[in-house]
Order: structure tokens, then C-alpha cells, then sequence
């Protein structure tokens, strides 16, 4: 097979040009976005319900260095069966469609998915059809949709991409560029967004607090108390005054 | 601890503000004078760091009383961010600073009314409230927050300073606890537990007092403090009615605790005769002791 030549017109009105638009795409995706998110407010009866849920996780796990009295008068003040935290405590859960999440919701897809749509649609229109490059090693047949997408030819070998393929690979490519021009969190990568989209659907979703109450409710139902200061003076002989053993000795007959 | 000017530069100043930022140490006193000397000129090349030196030097103007610095810096600072809470907390700060309570209250009032989960404007009053001397009020306000603000360390260990200074022991051990169950491996809130249970007295208290002083003990054997404690809880168990064979082991744990105290001491003094001088001091003590029997 001979080896092809790419007309140098290539480089300078398709090869460049799509790094370039991919990549001033990206940050004025980033300055958009800044532009418009809103800030996340949280209402205050959210932080204190975070509050609690941290100080109740806190006296399972620490409550054992307490004294019983000191352990007991916490745990009820959250678990008392009437006028318990956790008990009295009535929050409505968090409603699906507030109009704020709808916005949120509205402006993510405006600076996701339609630049996204956009930009694609009209680089495939604009440059389509071009062989832009060749990766320096060869590739196996198996890559050729990856590398040539728009270019179905089946003679061509699979190192040469396509400028549509090119497209892609900016597109994911650019994200550590991203980090160095913009700095760390930047808006301007949208495979992050997709991916945070995709997985963090769920996560994203505001927490319900009457399950996660009575979830810590249970938790520290069951949380026995077992003081961790029974044998400290022991302890305290061994470990720090590990030397003098015959002292403890001497002090316990 | 003095800074030769001459051999510093405007850029070593700026590193070292940094260090203190991240160390949490005021140094109010060489923050200003540093800044005077050098950095005033050059804060407009720090970049974004620029924000954060004004406000750790307008603090520290605070604290020094230099409020013509901090008063330019709030005003450098709100030149650029106008409608800025942190700054109008900064600007309530100014008045504070002035006695000018009221002012500063309806400031942070205003503040809150904008922005109800922000913590630091209703921290602040209630610290106005503490230096006008309402100490009661300031407890009132301070409980109501942590209702909120469950999880605030800093606010409930101000709340124990709080209950201390009004004698309400009680309620200071409760506010101490809140802090052990966020640091369980801090030495020194064990012993102040132990100090405010052995403050209240008690047969009940002192044996608590003796656990938690053996904890913080464990936590940092070099802690002289608590030795000393402990040698003072077992010595009230041995005066007291308890049984005989635990007034038996409180003695010699009074003796062990009280030996090793007198060994470190003479070990770790700097003062070079300083086993004389302590002789010394036992005799004026033991003959104390003997009189006020």
C-alpha cells in the first residue's frame, strides 16, 4: 500500500482549527457557568439536621469515654421515646420539583448537553469527510470506527483518524490542558459533567432527613455504652510508666 | 522574637504571613510591624493572596488597637467587594472595636437577616455581649446557637470558659464532654474534665476526676498537670471515709504520683537550684497545712 500524503491545507484549515474550537469552546463553557450558577443556599434547618446526625454519630463512636451518667443523658436527648431529637424532630421531605432544582436542572442541560448537540453537529457538517492525522503506530481493523468515523473507507488503514474522530479525542483529551489554564474544578470539561450526571444522580439528590434520622435513631438505639476508662489507671501504669510494673504491683497488694 | 527588616524582602514577608495563616498563629504584634515595614508597598503584587493578607492584618490591627490600619484595609476591601457579608463582619468588627455596641449589633443583625445560616455574625455577638460583661445573656444566646450549631467545638469550649466564670461547674463538664467526643486523644481536655469534676467535689467527682487525670496521663506521660492532680484526687480518697483497702491504694498512688511529679520536676527544671527551693516551699506549705488544721 502506498503511503499517503495529506495536503498541508489540512493541517492549517482542519487539523488546527478543531483543537482550537474544541478548546475556547471549553473555557467559555467554564465562564458561562460561572456566570450563571447560583450559588447553593442551604437552609438552616438543613445544617442543623447535619449537626445533630454528626453529634449523635460522635457519641456512639466516642460516648464510651464518657461517664454512664454523661453517656446516658445524651443518648437520650436524642432517643428519648417522647421528647427525643430524632423523635420530635418532623421535617418535610425535601420536595422533587422546587422550582430551584428545576433551574439548576435547566441551566446544567443549557451548558451540557446543548453546546454539546451544537458544537458536534456542526464540526461533523463543517469538517466532515477530512483524513486530519496519522497516530504514529499501527492500529488493528478494530479501531477504525474509533479513529475513522465518517470516513468509512475500507482500504484506508487504521492508523489515519478522521477529523470527526479528531473532534472526540479533543474533546476528552483536553482536560488536564483545562486544569492548567483554568485551575483545579473548572467547568469546562464536559466528559466530567456526563459522568457526574450519570452517576451522581442519585447522589446529587438532597438527602431525605426523616430516613437518615431514624436510621441514626436505630444506630444509636442499639449503641451500648461500655466505658473505655474502666481499667485506665492499669493502663496508665503500664503504658506510659511501662518501666514500673513493681510499682503497680506494689500498689495493688 | 524580632525580624532584622533590612535583610527581609517584601516576598519573604508574604511567605511568612502565609506560614502563620496556616499555623493559626495571631503574632498580631509582628504582623503589624512587618507589614508597616514592608508589605504595606507591595500587597498589590501578592494576587489573590492580596485578600487574605488584608484581613489577617486587620485583625491583627485589631488586636494591637492600630485601628487606622485595620480601618484602610476594610475600606481597600470593600472598595472591592461591596455588599460583601465577610467584610461587613469585619466593618461590625471596627465598631467593636470602638465600643460601639449597638451599632455593631444592628450590623450583625443585619447580616444574619441576610444570610441566617451564616455562623461567624452571631459568634460575634455573642462575643460582644461577653466584653460587655452580660454574662448571663451571652450564655442564653450561646445555647440557643449551639441548638443550631450542634457540632460548633469552638463554641461549646466557650461556652464551658463561660459556665466556669459563673461557677455553674455542672453544666462547664457538660461542654468539656461535647469536646472530648470530638477529640477523644486530646490530653488536656481530659484534664480539664478531671480539674472541673475535682473542682466540684464530692466522693463521686473526686473518683471520676482521678480516671479521667489517669486518661490524660496514658494520652502524654509528660503531662505534670495531671501527675499533680492525681496525686491531689487519691490524697482526698485517702483522707475520706471510704473502705480501708481502697483509702490504702489511694495512698500509695498519692505516693507513687507525687514521687515521680518530684522526679520529673527536678529532671525537666531549669532553674539551677531548684531542688532547694522546692524543699524550701514543702516546709512553708507543711507548716500551711499544719495551721489551718
Amino acid at each position: 500500500m502506498t503511503e499517503l500524503l495529506i495536503d498541508p491545507n489540512i493541517r492549517v484549515w482542519v487539523f488546527l482549527p478543531i483543537v482550537l474550537i474544541t478548546f475556547f469552546v471549553g473555557v467559555i463553557r467554564h465562564y458561562v457557568s460561572v456566570l450563571i450558577s447560583s450559588q447553593k443556599k442551604a437552609e438552616i434547618t438543613q445544617i442543623q439536621d447535619s449537626q445533630a446526625m454528626i453529634r449523635a454519630r460522635l457519641l456512639r463512636e466516642n460516648g464510651k469515654y464518657l461517664t454512664p451518667h454523661s453517656f446516658a443523658m445524651r443518648k437520650n436527648f436524642f432517643n428519648h421515646e417522647e421528647t427525643g431529637y430524632f423523635k420530635t424532630q418532623k421535617r418535610a421531605p425535601v420536595a422533587q420539583n422546587s422550582t430551584a432544582m428545576l433551574t439548576d436542572m435547566v441551566k446544567g442541560n443549557f451548558i451540557n448537553v446543548l453546546p454539546m448537540v451544537i458544537i458536534g453537529g456542526w464540526i461533523n457538517w463543517m469538517f466532515s469527510g477530512f483524513v486530519t492525522t496519522k497516530v504514529p503506530f499501527p492500529l488493528t481493523l478494530r479501531f477504525k470506527p474509533m479513529l475513522q468515523r465518517g470516513v468509512e473507507l475500507a482500504s484506508l488503514d487504521a492508523a489515519w483518524v478522521s477529523s470527526a474522530s479528531w473532534y472526540f479525542l479533543n474533546v476528552f483529551g483536553l482536560r488536564s490542558i483545562y486544569t492548567l489554564v483554568l485551575g483545579e474544578n473548572n467547568q469546562a470539561d464536559q466528559t466530567q459533567a456526563q459522568a457526574d450526571a450519570m452517576t451522581g444522580a442519585a447522589m446529587t439528590m438532597p438527602q431525605d432527613p426523616k430516613a437518615a434520622f431514624k436510621a441514626e435513631w436505630e444506630a444509636l438505639e442499639i449503641t451500648e455504652y461500655h466505658s473505655a476508662l474502666k481499667n485506665v489507671e492499669k493502663d496508665m501504669l503500664h503504658h506510659a510508666f511501662g518501666s514500673d510494673v513493681s510499682i503497680e504491683n506494689s500498689i495493688r497488694q | 522574637m524580632s525580624y532584622n527588616f533590612k535583610e527581609m524582602c517584601w516576598k519573604d514577608v508574604r511567605d511568612q504571613f502565609r506560614k502563620w495563616r496556616e499555623d493559626n498563629e495571631r503574632r498580631s504584634d509582628e504582623v503589624i510591624q512587618l507589614w508597616e515595614a514592608l508589605l504595606e508597598n507591595h500587597v498589590q503584587k501578592t494576587g489573590n493572596e492580596r485578600h487574605l493578607i488584608l484581613e489577617q492584618v486587620l485583625i491583627a490591627g485589631f488586636d494591637t488597637s492600630r485601628l487606622d490600619i485595620a480601618g484602610k484595609c476594610i475600606e481597600t476591601l470593600s472598595i472591592e467587594f461591596p455588599e460583601s457579608m465577610r467584610v461587613m463582619k469585619f466593618e461590625a468588627m471596627r465598631l467593636e472595636a470602638l465600643q460601639m455596641y449597638e451599632e455593631a449589633t444592628d450590623l450583625l443583625d443585619e447580616i444574619i437577616s441576610k444570610d441566617e445560616t451564616n455562623a461567624a455574625p452571631r459568634k460575634r455577638k455573642i462575643a460582644i455581649l461577653k466584653a460587655r460583661g452580660m454574662r448571663s445573656e451571652a450564655i442564653k444566646d450561646l445555647s440557643e446557637y449551639l441548638k443550631t450549631f450542634m457540632s460548633d467545638q469552638e463554641a461549646w469550649h466557650e461556652l464551658c470558659g463561660l459556665y466556669l466564670a459563673e461557677g455553674d461547674y455542672s453544666k462547664a463538664v457538660f461542654c468539656m464532654e461535647e469536646l472530648l467526643l470530638h477529640n477523644p486523644h486530646s490530653h488536656l481536655i481530659h484534664q480539664r474534665i478531671a480539674e472541673i469534676r475535682y473542682t466540684m467535689g464530692g466522693m463521686e467527682n473526686v473518683e471520676i476526676a482521678r480516671i479521667y487525670y489517669s486518661q490524660a496521663l496514658k494520652l502524654n506521660p509528660n503531662n505534670l498537670r495531671a501527675l499533680y492532680g492525681l496525686y491531689l484526687c487519691c490524697s482526698y480518697i485517702t483522707n475520706s471515709r471510704a473502705l480501708g483497702s481502697k483509702r490504702k491504694e489511694a495512698q500509695k498512688m498519692a505516693q507513687w504520683a507525687l514521687e515521680t511529679a518530684g522526679v520529673r520536676t527536678i529532671s525537666s527544671s531549669k532553674i539551677p537550684s531548684n531542688d532547694k527551693l522546692v524543699s524550701s516551699l514543702e516546709c512553708a506549705l507543711g507548716s500551711l497545712d499544719i495551721k489551718s488544721n
